[in-house]
């Protein structure tokens, strides 16, 4: 980063704590009332206080496991189906339009029908989080297959590859940043999801802590879980970024 | 420079050709591509097909790969009928840009040829110096080849198909979108290239000039549909010049020959 | 073409009817699953008595106003960030602090300040709606052709006539892909706000037939939900097409 970026960047962060100071003399001055706006330093004591004791922690775990599990599972599976519909003229042409009618589908809709098949439980929230997240990561997989180069298929061909080699060393490195995007978009579905399972089937996590803080006015820590939130968003997604930056080098050198 | 029983061999047309069409015929989307063609490649050979645009020369050349199979009519290789693309015949496409992997550096695109052959991990970092050594690029491995200029890449993709170690090389206007001079260099490069490994050469171009400059012998096609039209044999002494195989007046002859032919084709 | 949308149709048919029929062989009885024909009937029913269409003005109302609401703001800072790059550079830290919250997380402030009903869900809906708004009218703007700012200048139009007359028409196909976008995301999250939570519209209803044990008209309400959000996004990208051409689907990257 050069000298202008970097002052660039202290001014931006100035004016960031500018509008905490303001949020601060809003609160200070009670403008609103306590109950709904903790000021920014007893939201900062709840945190201090929630991780101190370990509270927040295992909330925090909780819904990381949430997330992380429902996602990696819709990742594989998103991956896989994607794989293989993809690959296929003819399964492109016979499953592909149904994805497509079900992608504006509120995922959020099938929650229900999950509470009814596998009652309020990790099992249901898992389903849940999975279900919402495959959709991104797999029709991003099945458009990046479809949209391999097929001059590469040509000397897989010609180099007698086994169909797996194919898969390995062409059309999944090809597919790639399309699958990447998608598994960064699922990584956001994938929180909210894990919040409203949290909320409505009362598991361990911090969808359901903010939701007991608000039911017991406790706005300071109803604050700090929000966010902590926001830093879950921001952590995984800029993780996210790094593993993409990563894994696709060679598109930087293509630009 | 192949042996000169080799090249008596070619000219005598002793052997048994390593590639032959026989009465080929190949319909695409109801469209006759090519029509009745029949053409011995004799190994060793460099064998150069020329014709305006829409005669079937690419064709011609991806039904000698495998990549098409024939509507009628046969096409041998080493006298066994081509069912599938096999890795003794390696193709060099014309647009390197789409036939090279770009996540791979240019090491790992001569490796992917050499992995497909089965050669051991601990084998090919050796054999991959010595293939970018072979085509100029030794200082190129750890490049994309995003980072290379068309030359370059067109020789890192004339590496990996080296890596397969071919018996036929198949070649489609490989130098048609690079300028000039890298031409004419990659012109002689691979004529040495091939001199060396005794592949038998089936190289399309548009350009007469290069194929006459490259090869034994030269084959016109007609278009609608694609047929035999000329058959040249090409009588320049070995190893050919720039300047002196140019300016040679058999050269020039048939120069004229086949500017003659494409001229007519094209009325 | 025809025959290609005929083979779309063939696996969603073939799962129906197979799904009758075990149906019905098996004698299903359960609580989360039902035939096609009585979620069918289900859905006629919940259509004579007025309440899924009731339930749909509400879910419809909640996200339209929350998109609005939505739009104007991103648009607003979207505009602002894409024409002034030191506006943009200061306020970089502050978004990206309060871009990543995700919208759901802000249901329990929105509970205890606002309470159940509309309220509450527009604000929340709003707030999922700015970020996509924002973000790509903002690019919108930076992207937009330099001759045609020097001609505002060169004009010496106002800024307020330089946004309404050269930068929003330059800049709508794009924000229109953006509105679309956020009209999708804004049926999601109005749906999802009121499965959690807000005891009204089709979220509600459909949580009130699962808790009721009517599969049948639980899966109707899915069924519903989903050819609602399908339609909106249809009617959005042929207003799309007929507004701009094809040219404004190639800014769908995003």
């Amino acid at each position: 980063m050069n000298r202008a970026a970097l002052l660039w960047r202290v001014a931006s962060f100035a004016v960031a704590a500018g509008f905490v100071a303001l949020w601060q003399l809003i609160a200070n001055l009670k403008l609103v009332s306590p109950v709904f706006l903790p000021g920014p330093d007893r939201a900062w004591a709840s945190l201090v206080r929630g991780f101190s004791s370990g509270d927040l922690w295992s909330k925090l775990a909780g819904t990381l496991e949430h997330m992380a599990y429902g996602w990696l599972a819709a990742s594989i599976a998103g991956i896989a189906i994607g794989a293989i519909i993809g690959s296929s003229r003819r399964m492109r042409t016979y499953v592909a339009p149904s994805l497509e009618f079900l992608r504006p589908l509120p995922v959020s809709a099938i929650i229900p029908v999950a509470i009814a098949m596998l009652g309020l439980t990790q099992a249901m929230a898992l389903f849940v989080i999975a279900f919402g997240a495959i959709w991104p990561i797999m029709l991003a997989t099945i458009h990046g297959f479809a949209a391999v180069e097929p001059r590469l298929y040509e000397v897989a061909r010609s180099l007698q590859m086994s169909r797996l080699a194919v898969i390995f060393k062409i059309a999944l490195p090809s597919a790639s940043p399309d699958i990447l995007a998608g598994m960064r978009l699922s990584l956001t579905v994938a929180l909210i999801l894990s919040v409203v399972c949290e909320i409505l089937a009362g598991l361990d996590g911090l969808g359901h802590w903010v939701l007991l803080s608000a039911r017991a006015f406790r706005s300071a820590d109803l604050f700090a879980g929000v966010i902590l939130l926001g830093v879950t968003g921001y952590v995984t997604s800029v993780a996210m970024s790094l593993a993409e930056h990563r894994l696709l080098a060679w598109q930087a050198a293509q630009r | 420079m192949a042996s000169a029983a080799k090249r008596l061999e070619v000219l005598s047309g002793a052997a048994t050709p390593q590639i032959a069409f026989d009465g080929v015929t190949l319909v695409l989307g109801g469209k006759t591509i090519i029509e009745n063609l029949s053409l011995g490649v004799q190994p060793g050979e460099f064998l150069c097909i020329v014709g305006a645009s829409g005669c079937g020369k690419t064709t011609a050349l991806r039904l000698a790969a495998g990549l098409y199979q024939p509507t009628s009519g046969k096409v041998n290789f080493d006298g066994q009928p081509m069912r599938e693309p096999r890795r003794e015949i390696a193709i060099v496409f014309q647009d390197y840009g789409k036939a090279l992997l770009p996540w791979r550096t240019a090491a790992g695109n001569v490796s992917l040829a050499l992995e497909a052959g089965g050669m051991t991990s601990a084998e090919r970092p050796a054999r991959i110096e010595e293939l970018l050594r072979t085509v100029g690029l030794p200082d190129h491995a750890s490049k994309y080849p995003s980072e290379m200029s068309g030359g370059m890449q067109q020789r890192l993709q004339i590496a990996r198909c080296l890596a397969q170690e071919p018996k036929t090389l198949l070649m489609d206007e490989p130098f048609g979108a690079l300028d000039a001079m890298t031409r004419q260099g990659l012109q002689d490069e691979v004529l040495s290239l091939v001199a060396a490994s005794g592949a038998t050469v089936i190289f399309v171009t548009h350009d007469l000039d290069e194929a006459i400059y490259l090869g034994d012998r030269v084959i016109g096609l007609l278009p609608h549909p694609g047929r035999i039209g000329i058959e040249l044999p090409v009588n320049l002494p070995r190893p050919r010049d720039q300047l002196s195989t140019r300016e040679h007046p058999e050269f020039l002859r048939l120069r004229r020959q086949l500017f003659d032919f494409i001229k007519a084709t094209e009325q | 073409m025809r025959a290609n949308s005929a083979k779309a149709l063939v696996l969603p048919l073939a799962v129906l009817v197979a799904f009758e029929v075990w149906a019905r062989a098996t004698h299903l009885q359960s609580d989360s699953l039902a035939p096609p024909s009585e979620i069918v009937m289900a859905l006629f029913g919940a259509f004579a008595d007025l309440s899924i269409l009731a339930a749909t003005r509400d879910t419809l109302f909640s996200a339209f106003a929350g998109l609005a609401i939505g739009t104007t703001i991103g648009l607003a800072f979207g505009i602002a960030f894409g024409i002034s790059d030191t506006l943009d550079r200061l306020m970089e830290v502050t978004v990206e602090a309060i871009r990543p919250i995700p919208s759901i997380a802000l249901l329990p402030i929105a509970l205890i300040a606002l309470g159940f009903g509309y309220r509450m869900e527009i604000v929340i809906v709003a707030f999922a709606c700015v970020w996509p708004v924002l973000i790509l009218s903002r690019a919108a703007v930076r992207s937009i052709e330099p001759r045609l700012m020097e001609i505002a200048r060169a004009l010496r139009l106002p800024p307020a006539q330089r946004v309404w007359k050269i930068i929003i028409p330059a800049a709508l196909p794009r924000i229109f892909v953006a509105f679309r976008l956020s009209a999708g995301i804004a049926l999601i999250v109005a749906v999802t706000v009121e499965i959690a939570i807000n005891p009204l519209g089709l979220g509600a209803g459909i949580m009130l037939a699962q808790q009721a044990l009517r599969p049948d008209l639980m899966l109707a309400y899915l069924v519903w939900i989903g050819a609602i959000g399908y339609a909106l996004n249809i009617l959005l990208v042929v207003a799309q097409n007929r507004l701009f051409g094809r040219a404004a689907l190639s800014g769908d990257g995003a």
